[in-house]
């Protein structure tokens, strides 16, 4: 067995331990490489940047904890902009596990232990201002305040529970969920997922259709994101934004020229160019887990492609490409 | 009369729903509305036989002492016992309403970090097979991977170091090769699935009804 033989049998436990050096070194030193963005997620940051208080997004967290990696921090990264734009906010799944994806979400994005955080208010919490007739974004954080709360200094502002956002969660067969909201979304959710009455929330009163929301983001590990455009876009012209993992993200660019999706974050690389979007504009001071993250996807794609060279140099200085077939490694 | 009936039914509501989504009238909306109050309950039926089969299968291999039946186990108990805890027993590790409830814990600390282990264990094997399988083996092979390395760099930040061309080709490569081919593939698959539906609509196509009926 020659030097180019051997190299080719390599055990196979060396590739695996080399991944996962290379994975973990990025993380203990945070090079921090520059992202640029890209066309893609600049028009869905674009677009949600021109909303406010009187319109409305959803964002689906359409994925399974499998990909959570790739898809938690663009559904994270959309949350704060909006509430940073005090855009209403619902929070939908299309599987049981995105329920819990979803709560996840909107936990790190309230958990004061989070940096530049929103202080959320309970839906219970506010229910003297709302049944006191007052219910427009302004006025409901002035009352909020007059009322004695006071927002801790490293929150980034307050969040309330039924004006801006509301978490639905999981329904069974979300096609027909989504088909059922182009009509009416309380129908479909009577209640959210803390149990509070979807008719009592200013929220639903203000946007009772997905024909009365001006975007669904769907992040997704599958092609669950489709559903949107299928029900959503094409049935009543509902704008959709696509968050995908990156093996998916090529199955999608059609539906970007098609102008069927209005943008696509593409992996851990398009939620960290949200990422980036949000600190070059002042909404969040630093980036977070898929910038991070982007250190190590680096790292291992280098050492893929040195693998994929040595591979062919090992290959072809060995003569294997004259000969039929080569013996198994471990 | 046992493949008669689904035949019609499938056919009636199969043409009903079609001709509904083109017809924007009030009565058109009802019956959509209608089927969409419908079929999740049907759903829920079809979630019942489910549930009902997994464990009649399952309960089957332990009794009979089959191959590996100790997994069997860990099929059922997680299956009984994360829709129990989370209705029937809603309750925090330390007995509050507040705190996140046992299910949740399960939740967050078994169902997510196994799943996720799953999937990260991908870029392992990804790099095992580039190195003993990603050849360029004949020109075809040649442009694809080196396509793979081009789109590989220009996803990551090290290929903006490397060169600036690197992204730009990598997106010309996603936007245009990729978006033609991508398209050519989903227009296939979407005139396959409309000659599909067609034929199971107008009961050319009967292998969904199974053995009924013969």
């Amino acid at each position: 067995m020659n030097i180019w033989e051997r190299m080719l049998n390599i055990d196979r436990r060396w590739i695996f331990l080399s991944i996962g050096v290379v994975s973990i070194i990025p993380f203990l030193t945070k090079i921090g490489l520059p992202v640029s963005t890209t066309e893609e997620v600049e028009d869905i940051f674009t677009y949600i940047d021109s909303l406010g208080k009187e319109n409305a997004i959803f964002i689906s967290f359409d994925f399974d904890p499998g990909t959570q990696a790739e898809n938690m921090p663009m559904g994270v990264a959309v949350m704060r902009h909006a509430f940073h734009n005090h855009v209403p906010v619902f929070l939908t799944a299309y599987t049981p596990l995105g329920h819990g994806m979803a709560g996840g979400a909107l936990d790190y994005v309230t958990r004061p232990s989070t940096p530049g955080y929103y202080t959320s208010v309970d839906f219970d919490e506010w229910a003297d201002i709302r049944n006191a007739g007052i219910t427009d974004r302004d006025e409901l954080e002035a009352a909020w305040e007059e009322a004695g709360n006071v927002l801790p200094d490293d929150s980034h502002g307050w969040v309330f529970e039924g004006r801006d956002f509301v978490y639905l969660g999981y329904a069974p067969l979300f096609h027909l969920v989504i088909l059922g909201m182009t009509s009416s979304i309380e129908t479909q959710y009577p209640s959210d997922a803390h149990d509070n009455p979807l008719s009592e929330m200013p929220i639903l009163r203000e946007h009772k259709s997905l024909r009365e929301v001006d975007l669904a983001v769907t992040t997704s590990g599958s092609s669950a994101c489709t559903a949107w455009v299928i029900y959503g876009r094409e049935k009543i012209g509902l704008p959709v934004a696509f968050g995908v993992t990156a093996v998916s993200a090529t199955d999608y660019y059609p539906y970007i020229q098609s102008g069927q999706i209005i943008g696509q974050m593409g992996g851990l690389r398009g939620a960290a160019e949200y990422e980036v979007l949000l600190q070059q504009n002042g909404i969040t001071e630093t980036t977070d887990k898929a910038f991070t993250g982007m250190d190590v996807q680096s790292a291992d794609h280098l050492l893929i492609i040195f693998f994929i060279i040595m591979g062919n140099i090992a290959y072809f200085m060995g003569g294997f490409h004259r000969k039929k077939q080569l013996k198994g490694g471990r | 009369m046992k493949r008669t009936v689904p035949l019609m039914i499938v056919m009636v509501g199969g043409i009903l729903m079609m001709v509904q989504y083109f017809i924007p009238h009030q009565y058109s909306q009802a019956v959509f509305d209608s089927y969409v109050s419908w079929a999740p309950i049907i759903a829920a039926f079809a979630l019942i036989l489910g549930v009902g089969s997994l464990t009649r299968v399952h309960a089957h291999k332990i009794r009979r002492k089959a191959e590996n039946w100790q997994y069997s186990w860990a099929v059922l108990i997680p299956l009984y016992a994360m829709p129990v805890l989370a209705h029937i027993w809603p309750v925090s590790l330390s007995g509050g309403m507040d705190e996140p409830s046992i299910f949740h814990f399960l939740f967050m600390h078994i169902q997510v970090p196994i799943q996720a282990t799953m999937f990260s264990m991908l870029a392992f094997y990804i790099a095992s097979a580039a190195f003993r399988a990603f050849r360029a083996k004949s020109a075809l092979a040649t442009v694809l991977l080196l396509a793979a390395v081009i789109v590989m760099l220009g996803q990551v930040p090290i290929g903006d170091l490397i060169a600036k061309w690197f992204p730009q080709i990598g997106l010309w490569i996603l936007r245009y090769p990729n978006l033609a081919a991508k398209r050519a593939i989903m227009l296939g698959v979407g005139f396959g699935i409309l000659a599909t539906n067609l034929k199971i609509i107008f009961g050319v196509e009967r292998n969904w009804l199974g053995g009924a009926g013969k």
